[in-house]
């Protein structure tokens, strides 16, 4: 099992990959400060 | 967020089950404008078409972290009349997370999608006696007081 979530960066890429898995996707704004 | 609840192994597994997750700058142009970011960290269920069904604000703990991301994805497949998914994940939600603070609305999102999916009252009825035995001091036990006229 994968032990860190693999983020991605582009949102284009994460709503075909939801599309193709199936899944909702999860969008996280933070601030690295 | 980044210290205590990603690197948690039960909020890695959940997400890799359900979730194809993004992670941006709070200033990152132009998701930031289209999803009105004013704090972090800001977290939002998206469906596959881009559209925000739920969104948390500020930190959560790994036990409350999940059952928030769950009812998100409920909330996705109710607002899309999937209800018998949107129920699936609620029940879920109420075996494993049943202290949650998400809990009360779980209660609440299962009467309704139940009473979506079969036209019955009785599941309105049911969520309002359920709130008023379990979680008597939510705001969705109140918001629920309209289904004991039913």
């Amino acid at each position: 099992m994968e032990k860190t979530i693999k983020w991605e960066k582009d949102f284009d890429r994460v709503l075909t990959l939801a599309r193709a898995e199936k899944k909702m996707v999860l969008l996280d704004f933070f601030n690295p400060l | 967020m980044g210290a205590v609840t990603y690197p948690n192994e039960r909020v890695v597994e959940f997400i890799k089950r359900h979730m194809v997750p993004i992670q941006v700058l709070f200033d990152s142009q132009p998701l930031a404008k289209n999803f009105n970011i004013q704090w972090t960290p800001t977290v939002i269920t998206l469906d596959e078409e881009g559209k925000e069904h739920h969104r948390t604000i500020g930190f959560l703990s790994p036990e409350e972290f999940i059952p928030s991301l769950m009812l998100g994805v409920a909330i996705c497949h109710f607002d899309r009349e999937r209800f018998s998914e949107a129920i699936a994940m609620i029940e879920e939600i109420l075996k494993d997370y049943p202290k949650s603070d998400v809990a009360p609305e779980a209660v609440y999102m299962r009467g309704v999608a139940l009473y979506k999916s079969t036209h019955s009252a009785e599941p309105l009825k049911e969520a309002y006696k359920r709130l008023q035995s379990e979680y008597p001091s939510s705001e969705w036990a109140k918001r629920a007081q309209p289904y004991r006229l039913l």
